[in-house]
């Protein structure tokens, strides 16, 4: 409401004060009543409890791996032993030649590069992975292997042999001290 | 590009959309205007509020397990306990408001031709409220509400024919566990077609309204300004309701889950139902309560044709009197219904009577009266 006044009288700057008052106001008003109905369709507490998981490590020995249910999705944690890290650094495995082009510092977390937190299921044919365990089969990276395609992944889950194409999965995670990590 | 190029490119692209607001409300109306005449308003404000805080509930509700979701929403839900208290609240306002809208229109006599429409949709508005606050009632899961429909179930069943087939078709047989998500969606249609009630309503008062255009004055910003006011006062009277007394909607038997046979002593209806439930309860069968039902409908619907004094006719002080008493005769049904009242039930029986001998015999009779 652009109103053209010639002259600023007390009594107008007075009105024009009292409407931004009144509007302000409002628009306060307004916005408090509605943030609620805004702020309920959030994930509600249930939802929030089960949104996050607490996932001892501690207990994974070198070369083994645990695949816990987290949001739906196998995730499974691997701890690796020193060979795996030695034999996947980027020197010797170099990462332009990957299917799936990755380094070893994107597949860990920079602070504990010998957990690898990877969702256990292959990219192509949706199937759990075999070799979580150094007795299952484990293919020929000493990774993991799906039973069902036949496509092998390297210990870092990375994709190196088809018909997957696509490396696997990182889930959203926090390490919140050397032995527990929070997904989600 | 201003505002006033933007109304044209959609009206003209869309023109039912403006025609559709253009009927709503007038640009100018007569001077003086009352502040009570913001009621419709107000309930229409009501209307979307509710609209609004029930879908949220309806996101979360779960009609298997109707108890065990209204604790869940209360106790999980991001601010659910004060969404829940929104709804309540703004149950118990709008019932308010209407009971008030419609007590006015009589006093006022706001019905006379051409206005017939708009009291049509006023007494509309009231019934579809009704229908709409029992189901929210008894969709709580709780002790009270369980009984109101197992006893609605009855009925239904007790009715046979016509009447009875549609009572069945309704409620889906007799009270069970699926029923209330039938409830639920009839509750959110009849929630919303209130929407449409009231653009009715607003629609035919507009067409009713003559203002001559030399005394007529805009609504904006004169009008509005008084209805954002009006507007305030209900939010203030609001935040003291919702705050303190949120239980002032719903019934203490209802905190207790349904279930088996236990029914607590007590279980009575919202205020909001009680006048309707004193009226229905004077009666032994429920044949009788429906006929009853459908004459005291009747008989509201039929009001701008049993007032005789025509379209001119001057406001009489015996009418004003009497409609005064009609307030009274409504609130003392929902007392005795509420079992306060000492005699209740002799009590209920008399306003029963009087509330048709209002309409039937007082109203043509003396309107036709002071019409002289």
């Amino acid at each position: 409401m652009a109103e053209p006044t010639a002259s600023h009288a007390p009594g107008e700057s007075r009105r024009d004060f009292l409407t931004i008052l009144a509007a302000a106001t409002g628009a306060v008003a307004a916005g408090a009543i509605l943030w609620p109905v805004v702020d309920a369709l959030n994930p509600d507490q249930a939802a929030e409890g089960t949104g996050q998981l607490i996932v001892n490590v501690s207990d994974i020995a070198e070369n083994t791996a645990k695949t816990v249910q987290w949001g739906g999705l196998p995730v499974t944690i691997r701890r690796l032993s020193a060979a795996d890290i030695a034999a996947n650094q980027d020197e010797l495995v170099v990462p332009s030649t990957l299917p799936a082009p990755a380094d070893f510092a994107s597949r860990v977390n920079a602070g504990y590069p010998s957990f690898v937190v990877v969702v256990g299921l292959n990219t192509a044919t949706p199937c759990a992975l075999e070799g979580d365990s150094p007795s299952e089969p484990r293919g020929d990276y000493n990774g993991w292997v799906c039973p069902c395609d036949g496509s092998q992944y390297d210990p870092l889950g990375r994709v190196r042999k088809g018909p997957a194409k696509r490396n696997l999965a990182i889930p959203r995670y926090t390490f919140i001290n050397p032995s527990q990590i929070r997904l989600g | 590009m201003t505002a006033q190029t933007n109304q044209s490119w959609a009206a003209s692209r869309l023109p039912c959309l403006a025609s559709l607001c253009a009927c709503l409300n007038a640009r100018t109306m007569a001077p003086g205007g009352s502040y009570f005449a913001a009621f419709p308003f107000l309930i229409a404000v009501l209307a979307a509020f509710l609209s609004l805080s029930g879908i949220v509930l309806a996101v979360f509700y779960n009609p298997w397990h109707a108890f065990a979701s209204v604790q869940f929403i209360n106790r999980d839900v991001n601010q659910g306990w004060l969404i829940r208290t929104y709804h309540a609240t703004g149950t118990t306002l709008i019932f308010a408001l209407a009971y008030l809208h419609l007590f006015r229109s009589i006093l006022i006599r706001a019905y006379r031709a051409p206005a017939e429409f708009s009291w049509l949709m006023s007494v509309k508005l009231l019934l579809v409220l009704l229908l709409t606050g029992w189901l929210g009632f008894v969709l709580t899961g709780g002790a009270a509400g369980h009984l109101s429909l197992v006893n609605a179930a009855n009925a239904a069943l007790s009715l046979g024919g016509l009447p009875g087939a549609v009572g069945l078709w309704f409620l889906g047989g007799p009270a069970g566990q699926g029923t209330l998500a039938r409830l639920e969606v009839f509750h959110a249609l009849l929630g919303i077609s209130l929407l449409l009630v009231v653009w009715a309503y607003f629609a035919s008062r507009k067409a009713a309204a003559q203002v001559e255009p030399a005394k007529a004055v805009a609504f904006y910003p004169y009008y509005l300004a008084q209805y954002f006011a009006a507007l305030a006062v209900l939010a203030f009277i609001f935040v003291l309701l919702g705050f303190y007394a949120p239980g002032v909607s719903g019934v203490a038997a209802n905190h207790i889950p349904a279930g088996g046979l236990a029914l607590p002593l007590g279980a009575g209806v919202p205020w909001y139902l009680a006048p309707a439930a004193g009226l229905l309860g004077v009666f032994p069968t429920a044949k009788l309560a429906v006929a009853a039902a459908i004459v005291a409908v009747v008989l509201l619907y039929a009001l701008p044709w049993l007032d005789r004094s025509g379209p001119d006719g001057a406001k009489g002080k015996v009418y004003c009197f009497f409609t005064w008493v009609l307030a009274l005769d409504v609130l003392g049904l929902g007392l005795a219904a509420a079992g306060v009242l000492p005699f209740s039930p002799v009590l209920a029986v008399l306003f029963t009577g009087w509330f048709f001998f209002h309409f039937l015999v007082l109203t043509p009779v003396v309107t036709a009266m002071e019409a002289k």
